[in-house]
């Protein structure tokens, strides 16, 4: 598809900014999205052609402004909520639940 | 599904899954051929960046066989077919304002390219 | 979309919270395994990092047979010296000389060669670097410090198929008398992306 995800030889990106002694991982769940990540990809539920082509149909401004992990955090929760594993109805229910509970 | 225990973890890493298919498959290219990339511009899962869309490179390297991403990533199967490293002047890419002498590659499929002048 | 500091936060926070739902509710079904959560992102924390391609490197430069054995079968070269795997099952290298220099990108997505260099950083995975170094790699080159002549070649390498890249930077000059691993402390994960140069003998490696 011709994506925002497909970006050679696009202007106005602005600069690269490298960061300095970056880390691996910037936040706890970004840690968590990356193992979640490997798990469900070795666990079967889905190839990683579909991983990438998820990540490609999310909202184009969303995919420039969010954080990579964000990425795959989306794509991995459309396959699985898509191939049954889970339903939007569990995750916003936890999350209710998670919300009152301290981190 | 079963979850992925702890003690398979450091093979899954060291080993991972390659793309990489032993099915016999004749190559339609060979290094030195030059070849176009087809206007190609899929609704769906594709590999080929728009960039490289209608221009013309020369085959550097024959990857081997590998599983097609376009197809696998619709479930339409693994498509199994010779992936190439193709060569690209900057200028043929980008025009006059590329460097003379730079050069850009990819891994095209060969789905993807059709020989030069047909 | 979220515009000051406080809508990112909140933004973020929220991301956070949805992550553990999810993480909860898959190990709660048994789909994922914690201990193997802890084990994966340790790997990727400590053990697999730019410090890998660095003995690759290192020994390219002090073994001959081991650089020919890298410039024809990456994979299996690269397996000599244990590293393997994920995201880095079809490797090739490319050798800067003083005529070439090679510089590696993912312009679809964020394909990297993880054995060798581990997780990518942010700038390689995001849209600035991965939609201008295919159309100005020198402008590219210049924002992070190095100025080629025009006279040498600059090859860019997509990786858009499954196949990763790894350059082989040059050896710096004055380091004749060293040995693989004081060779492997001036090899930069930049180097070995492009970006950078390999650093000069006594001027250490970062990043």
């Amino acid at each position: 598809m011709n994506g925002v995800h497909d970006l050679g030889g696009m202007h106005g990106m602005g600069p690269i900014n490298p960061e300095p002694n970056e880390p691996v991982f910037h936040a706890p769940w970004e840690r968590t999205v990356f193992g979640l990540f490997i798990t469900t990809f070795a666990g079967g539920h889905f190839n990683v052609d579909e991983f990438r082509h998820a990540i490609e149909r999310m909202d184009p401004a969303h995919y420039l402004r969010s954080p990579y992990y964000e990425h795959w955090l989306h794509a991995m929760e459309s396959l699985l909520v898509q191939r049954g594993a889970l339903t939007p109805d569990e995750i916003d229910g936890r999350m209710a639940q998670l919300a009152k509970e301290p981190a | 599904m079963p979850a992925l225990p702890v003690e398979e973890v450091d093979g899954l890493i060291a080993t991972g899954a390659t793309a990489r298919m032993t099915d016999a498959v004749e190559p339609r290219f060979r290094p030195g051929d030059h070849v176009t990339v087809r206007n190609l511009n899929p609704l769906t899962h594709t590999r080929l960046p728009r960039y490289a869309r209608g221009k013309t490179g020369t085959v550097e390297a024959d990857r081997g066989v590998f599983c097609f991403n376009d197809t696998n990533a619709h479930g339409q199967g693994h498509k199994p077919q010779h992936v190439y490293g193709v060569r690209f002047a900057a200028r043929d890419l980008w025009g006059e304002q590329a460097a003379a002498r730079d050069v850009l590659y990819l891994d095209l499929f060969e789905d993807y390219i059709e020989p030069h002048g047909t | 979309m979220p515009d000051t500091h406080e809508d990112l936060d909140t933004r973020e926070d929220d991301v956070a919270l949805r992550v553990r739902a999810i993480e909860s509710l898959l190990i709660e079904k048994g789909l994922v395994q914690p201990a193997a959560l802890a084990a994966i992102v340790e790997t990727y924390e400590t053990k697999i990092g730019p410090h890998n391609g660095a003995q690759v490197v290192a020994r390219a430069w002090t073994d001959p047979a081991f650089k020919a054995r890298l410039l024809s079968n990456a994979t299996g070269a690269i397996a000599e010296l244990g590293f393997s795997g994920v995201q880095g099952e079809d490797m090739v290298v490319v050798e800067n000389t003083p005529t070439v220099h090679n510089m590696v990108v993912c312009t679809l997505c964020s394909c990297y060669p993880w054995p060798t260099l581990g997780l990518p950083p942010n700038w390689y995975k995001s849209a600035p670097y991965r939609a201008r170094v295919v159309i100005d790699p020198r402008g590219v080159l210049s924002e992070f410090g190095v100025d080629l002549p025009p006279e040498k070649e600059v090859r860019v390498w997509d990786s858009n198929a499954e196949l990763r890249y790894l350059v082989l930077p040059e050896r710096p000059a004055g380091t004749e008398g060293m040995d693989a691993a004081a060779l492997a402390a001036l090899v930069t994960r930049d180097a070995m992306i492009g970006t950078g140069v390999a650093a000069a003998a006594g001027a250490g490696g970062a990043p």
